[in-house]
């Protein structure tokens, strides 16, 4: 295009060079959801894909889950050129290390560099997808209470060429087919994942080609540029000061037996407009596979900042020049030094670091911040293994039967099906029937719980209540659940939510409950029991519109005495307000 | 005589097909309270065009096919029927959980969508089938006469009954549909097995709940319309255009009115098709449709065009799921309407806002201030202010520049005419990534293609579209700002038939699949004797839902065979899957076994002789003259102005260049080559 030929671009080519560049990501995950083999890709759509540019620096992250990409995509690019400083085209990478910049072992990445007709490297596109098994000790991609590394068992590829002249290294899937549950299932997102990385360097190689690098160099600049201003106004627009607020996670095996706090402090400086996240006042790496690699203690506080904030900046590398984070070398938050375990890094911990940050941003001033989102991984969201007794064949998959968690927000309600506060709500939903056609159970109930929402003028989500067990055969589930005891809290007058529980129903109907860490043999007619919960409110309670609160409870969401003596709104057996009650109630 | 007539939200188009006089197009305000209205003004015109009266013009008439937003009008509106919804005891949130997903994941200011049936509507029925269809909790009937009760009292007006698994075992959903019946013989129901038997309990929820709402309100419309035709003095049939790029007649889409919700829309492809194939050997087709406020994006792939099950009713995972096929169109934000801004950082946007019809375009002088698209092209000179719709709309090019000045150029600091070309760009951007995204998801090279350009906004930037897209050659139909209308003229009365199989390519159960097949063909059979009874020709196709091991997404494959009686069909069935899948995908997996789940047969019942005619010339527009127009990249300059109906054909024409026929402008720049086809259509190689 002719127009597109001036050296500086100006608003308008900004925005047709933004818009390809977010085009080609989605592009990639579009074919990682469609070619997926296991449910986790393929129904709960838990996978990213971003573009970087030659100097590791973000630039487009289209509809990818914020835990994944915010950081650590970076790291991971770096370490791929420092272990493998002649790149080729037709060269991809396997990278799956948290000590090297990935999210948790869980996560296979595919790396593979953009490399132009000179040789001359240009980007990194980079596809990463929670798999169904990595070949931990256990049947479960969250190894709670791993001691280290080497009893969490999972393979370990930093940056580990496995494609050459675009033909896949068969050693390196040898390996995996001897080590991974269901090789076949693994094989095929493998394939799903060179898939999305092949489709993402295809359409950059032909827009090098269409626009020329250098102008795409100079969109790359100016885009950042142009990130970081925005951020700047949107740092500004947010009071000044300091606000400190913690979060727990409840206590597991390896953990101090009044659970882990994590502590965020946030000073936001209007005049540098620099925001300052400082995460070192937290305890040292523990013995279990809590522990936060260093790419999701930077997202983790990135999340909590971005979700606190005018929501228009464009995550990337620009915006994030004005965000300066502080870490502990060898915290359980920070950067844990191998071999200690970061198995379920994405979630259990790195969530209350967000938490603990956006209630801190809360603290700084009206509009700003969140209330926490309900915490992960409930048995709803379980790693279930065993043999379909209709194939005699082995599976292994996570499940997504259901997780609400969404928080209030300073303007509006929670968003319903948040999942967990890294993953934003971008995971999808099983269908139930899905689930029983590809897995050996019957899920029996999976409906929301009235009066359980952390109550505000913004109100969190309801929790969620799901039952389901194994068919004609035992089944192996495991989770981590997190929220028993440390509910969700709420933000500026906002209430917590209900606690989350985990109990097994055995077959006479009676139930025990179970550990929250827990890998667990479920016998055929048994069922497991997961109540999820929503988030916490934001704003006081007493100051929800009235409106809000009958229409609540018309849905059945909320019970009429709750809306009295929470909410102080008197609603009519008939559903309508009680606008004198109302008054009597709220003086 | 043939009427085609498809109302949109500000035009009602109407194509008048004669077999002595050939085409004609007429446009006229869409009346949204009472719809036929519009329609019958639009007769009107043709009537008085004719010289003749409205119901000697209806009389001639042997077959009227409407296309109608009134069904997706009603649930963006909420006027749809109190709606009630029956699900399996255990599982009411179906509606509410939906399928989880999420859009902007940093944007907490958008609420949670509600669902599209309330909570307090929706009854837990005691009964579960499991997967393998059997009864494991056997249905409660006392209970269901409860909710019947329940339901009375509550005034419901539809109902949607959705079971798990009824798909495999119907017995509840049967028995609950004769209670209802019996119960509540008022009150209209659907259920979910025999509207859309799929599998994933939300879709199939989603479709019959939107389905039994609708049911109420199209029967009264559709019901009006037919007898205020025939009042009129039609006598002819009248068919509704579908979703799916059929028609039906209009009794049978009462009874099924989910499938009128893309009706319209859904023809624009079909028109697209046959124009492409008038003046190009290409067998992919890039259909665009440029409205007032949206551009809308099908596809024809190789010779076929691709339906997508996943069609929502608003934006995606804000909305509402269909459940349904339909023609796969891809819709965003970006119309001669939208409007253009530039937010703090000094980023231009344009769309998805609207200036609508009302308070319209800044040029319009209805009271819009804000600069649209239209604006845009006013200042740029590629509009006739004197000739906007053939004149009977005059625009304020003054107040399009100042619209533009304000609120573009300045905060961008640079000149009126670059702010106008940069809100050019950046529409044709939003345009060609709308292109992009749904040729990806087709797996279709734009470069391989040819565009086609409908909608009256068409013209204004299809060239510079084509060009970026790579695409060699533009088509301009004559009847493309009605492109719908056209499409409906020439389609063909088609259904669908769906049955689930699963098979794999390791043990192909071959008798499995030609029973199915041959079910399959047998309806196509007793629909082509039935409501295809003296069609001219017929036809079935079939494909299959086809996917590797492991995978939930299918993609279609056509079928070579309607029965499979050697191994080398399966052989070839299977080679033409994994070349779909890595042309899609980048990657084959030949180690992998394919499994075959959903089979569909379609038949089509072409119902008239002849092929679509030309469009009939109207009066002379002034052409000859030359207007001084703006091009981004080429400044000022000097533009011939050529008459779209009186171009003589054959001639090639080299840009800079206008053409302009009342409906429609088309710019041409200096490095594209035109020439008007025999066909009529305006082509161009940009």
């Amino acid at each position: 295009m002719s127009t597109i030929s001036r050296k500086t671009l100006d608003g308008a080519q900004l925005a047709i060079f933004a818009n390809r560049f977010e085009g080609i990501s989605s592009k990639m995950g579009n074919t990682l959801l469609r070619t997926g083999r296991s449910g986790v890709l393929n129904r709960a759509k838990d996978f990213s894909c971003c573009i970087l540019t030659a100097g590791h620096e973000l630039l487009a992250v289209a509809e990818s889950l914020p835990i994944h990409v915010l950081s650590g995509p970076d790291i991971m690019a770096r370490s791929m050129v420092g272990f493998h400083p002649q790149l080729r085209r037709g060269d991809a990478f396997l990278h799956n290390s948290p000590y090297h910049g990935c999210s948790h072992p869980a996560d296979h990445t595919i790396i593979m560099p953009v490399i132009d007709d000179d040789g001359v490297h240009r980007y990194t596109v980079l596809a990463k997808a929670h798999q169904a098994d990595i070949g931990n000790s256990i049947p479960t991609t969250y190894h709670g209470t791993a001691r280290d590394v080497y009893e969490e068992g999972a393979l370990i590829f930093p940056a580990v060429q496995v494609l050459k002249d675009y033909r896949t290294i068969d050693d390196i899937v040898r390996m995996c087919a001897l080590r991974i549950r269901v090789p076949e299932q693994w094989h095929g997102d493998f394939l799903a994942m060179l898939g999305a990385a092949l489709i993402g360097e295809r359409e950059i190689l032909a827009l090098g080609k269409e626009a020329g690098w250098d102008r795409l160099d100079a969109f790359a600049r100016q885009w950042f540029d142009y990130s970081e201003k925005r951020m700047i106004d949107a740092i500004r627009a947010v009071p000044a000061g300091t606000g400190t607020a913690q979060s727990t996670h409840d206590a597991i095996p390896g953990t101090p037996p009044q659970g882990i706090t994590i502590t965020s402090t946030v000073t936001v400086d209007t005049g540098a407009a620099i925001i300052e996240v400082d995460l070192r006042d937290n305890p040292d790496q523990m013995a279990c596979g809590l522990n936060v690699s260093e790419s999701c203690t930077r997202t983790a506080a990135y999340i909590g900042i971005f979700n606190s904030i005018d929501h228009t900046v464009p995550k990337n590398a620009g915006a994030m020049r004005r965000v300066r984070l502080h870490l502990k070398d060898g915290g359980v938050v920070g950067i844990p030094r191998h071999p200690i375990s970061c198995s379920a890094s994405t979630t259990n911990l790195a969530d209350r670091i967000t938490s603990a940050t956006q209630r801190a941003m809360a603290e700084l001033g009206e509009g700003f911040g969140m209330g926490e989102v309900g915490c992960f991984c409930p048995p709803s969201c379980s790693v279930v293994s065993g043999k379909d007794p209709r194939t005699g064949k082995q599976y292994v998959n996570q499940l997504y039967l259901g997780h609400t968690a969404g928080a209030g927000a300073p303007h509006q309600d929670a968003w319903l099906t948040m999942l967990h506060v890294g993953n934003g709500g971008m995971c999808f939903i099983d269908s139930v029937e899905l689930d029983e056609i590809y897995t050996p159970i019957h899920v029996r109930t999976r409906r929301l719980i009235p009066d359980s929402e952390g109550a505000g003028r913004y109100r969190g989500a309801p929790g969620i209540e799901v039952e389901f067990g194994p068919v004609d055969c035992d089944m192996e589930a495991g989770f981590v659940a997190d929220g028993n005891v440390h509910v969700p809290q709420g933000a500026r007058a906002g209430l917590s939510s209900a606690p989350s529980d985990q109990l097994l129903r055995r077959a006479d109907g009676t139930t025990r409950k179970l550990a929250q860490s827990s890998l667990i043999r479920i016998a055929s007619g048994e069922t497991l029991v997961s109540i999820a919960q929503g988030g916490g409110g934001y704003g006081d309670p007493k100051t929800r519109d009235p409106q809000r609160v009958r229409h609540d409870v018309r849905e059945r969401l909320i019970s009429r005495a709750r809306a009295a003596e929470i909410y102080r709104v008197a609603i009519t057996e008939a559903g309508e307000i009680d606008y004198a009650g109302t008054a009597r109630l709220r003086p | 005589m043939r009427f085609a007539c498809d109302t949109g939200g500000t035009f009602t188009d109407l194509i008048v097909e004669d077999d002595a006089l050939g085409l004609r197009m007429y446009k006229a305000a869409t009346t949204p309270y009472d719809p036929v209205q519009g329609v019958l003004n639009a007769l009107r015109l043709a009537a008085a065009d004719n010289d003749l009266s409205l119901a000697e013009l209806l009389g001639r008439g042997d077959m009227l096919i409407h296309g109608t937003t009134h069904a997706i009008n009603a649930i963006i509106t909420g006027n749809t029927a109190k709606t009630a919804f029956l699900s399996t005891a255990g599982h009411p949130d179906v509606l509410v959980l939906r399928e989880g997903g999420r859009i902007e994941p940093f944007n907490f200011t958008v609420p949670h969508p509600k669902p599209y049936v309330p909570r307090a509507l929706t009854f837990e029925v005691p009964e579960r089938i499991d997967s393998a269809g059997r009864v494991h909790t056997p249905l409660d009937e006392a209970a269901v006469l409860a909710i019947i009760e329940r339901l009375c009292a509550a005034g419901v007006e539809a109902v949607g009954v959705c079971f798990l698994w009824s798909i495999r075992n119907p017995a509840h959903e049967l028995r609950v549909g004769e209670l209802l019946a019996e119960h509540l013989p008022q009150v209209p129901f659907t259920l979910s097995h025999r509207l859309n038997p799929a599998l994933r309990e939300y879709r199939r929820a989603s479709s019959t709940v939107i389905d039994a709402s609708l049911k109420p309100l199209m029967s009264r419309y559709l019901g009006g319309f037919t007898e205020q035709l025939a009042k009129a003095g039609f006598r002819g049939r009248t068919l509704v255009l579908t979703s799916q790029g059929g028609m039906l007649d209009a009794r049978d889409i009462a009874d099924k009115p989910i499938h009128a919700i893309n009706s319209g829309p859904s023809m624009a492809p079909i028109a697209g098709r046959h124009y492409a194939a008038l003046d190009s050997a290409a067998s992919n087709v890039i259909i665009a449709d440029a409205g007032g406020t949206t551009y809308d994006v099908s596809l024809v792939r190789a010779g076929r065009i691709p339906l997508t099950k996943e069609t929502w009713i608003g934006q995606p995972f804000r909305g509402h799921m269909t459940g349904f096929p339909s023609i796969d169109i891809k819709s965003v934000g970006a119309g001669g309407g939208s409007i253009a801004s530039v937010d703090a950082g000094g980023l231009l946007h344009v769309g998805p806002q609207s200036a609508g019809a009302d308070p319209g375009p800044a040029c319009y002088g209805t009271g819009g201030t804000e600069p649209t698209l239209t604006d845009a092209s006013v200042v740029l000179g590629y509009l006739d202010p004197a000739y906007f719709l053939g004149g009977t709309m005059k625009l304020d090019p003054v107040a399009a520049a100042r619209a533009i000045e304000e609120k573009v150029a300045r905060p961008l600091g640079i000149g009126l005419k670059d702010a106008a070309a940069a809100i050019v760009d950046v529409a044709t951007e939003n345009m060609v990534q709308a292109i992009t995204d749904i040729t990806v998801n087709q797996g279709i090279d734009p470069a391989a293609a040819v565009l086609i350009g409908g909608g009256g906004a068409a013209g204004l930037n299809s060239v510079r579209i084509a060009r970026r897209l790579g695409c060699p050659v533009l088509i301009i139909p004559e009847t493309g700002a009605g492109l719908s209308a056209a499409g409906a003229i020439m389609s063909d009365l088609s259904n669908e038939y769906r049955a689930t199989l699963f098979t794999t390519s390791a043990n192909f159960d071959r008798a499995g699949v030609n029973a199915v097949l041959a079910g399959l063909r047998r309806n196509c059979e007793a629909f082509i004797g039935g409501s295809g009874r003296g069609a001219v020709s017929t036809a079935i196709d079939y494909t299959v839902e086809a996917r590797y091991a492991g995978q939930v997404w299918e993609i279609e494959v056509p079928l070579a065979v309607a029965e499979f009686t050697d191994d080398g069909q399966l052989a070839s069935l299977a080679g033409a899957f994994h070349a779909m899948h890595e042309q899609i995908f980048a990657i084959r997996d030949p180690g992998s076994v394919i499994e075959f789940v959903g089979w569909t047969a379609t038949a089509r019942c072409r119902l008239h002789e002849s092929e679509a005619g030309r469009l009939r010339p109207g009066a002379r527009h002034s052409a000859g003259a030359t207007r001084r127009i703006y091009i981004a990249g080429e400044g000022e300059v000097e533009a011939a102005v050529h008459d779209f109906e009186s171009m003589e054909t054959g001639r090639e024409h080299v840009g800079p260049a206008i053409v302009e026929s009342p409906f429609t402008t088309v710019v041409a720049d200096r490095a594209t080559r035109f020439a008007r086809a025999a066909s009529g259509s305006l082509v161009l190689r940009p």
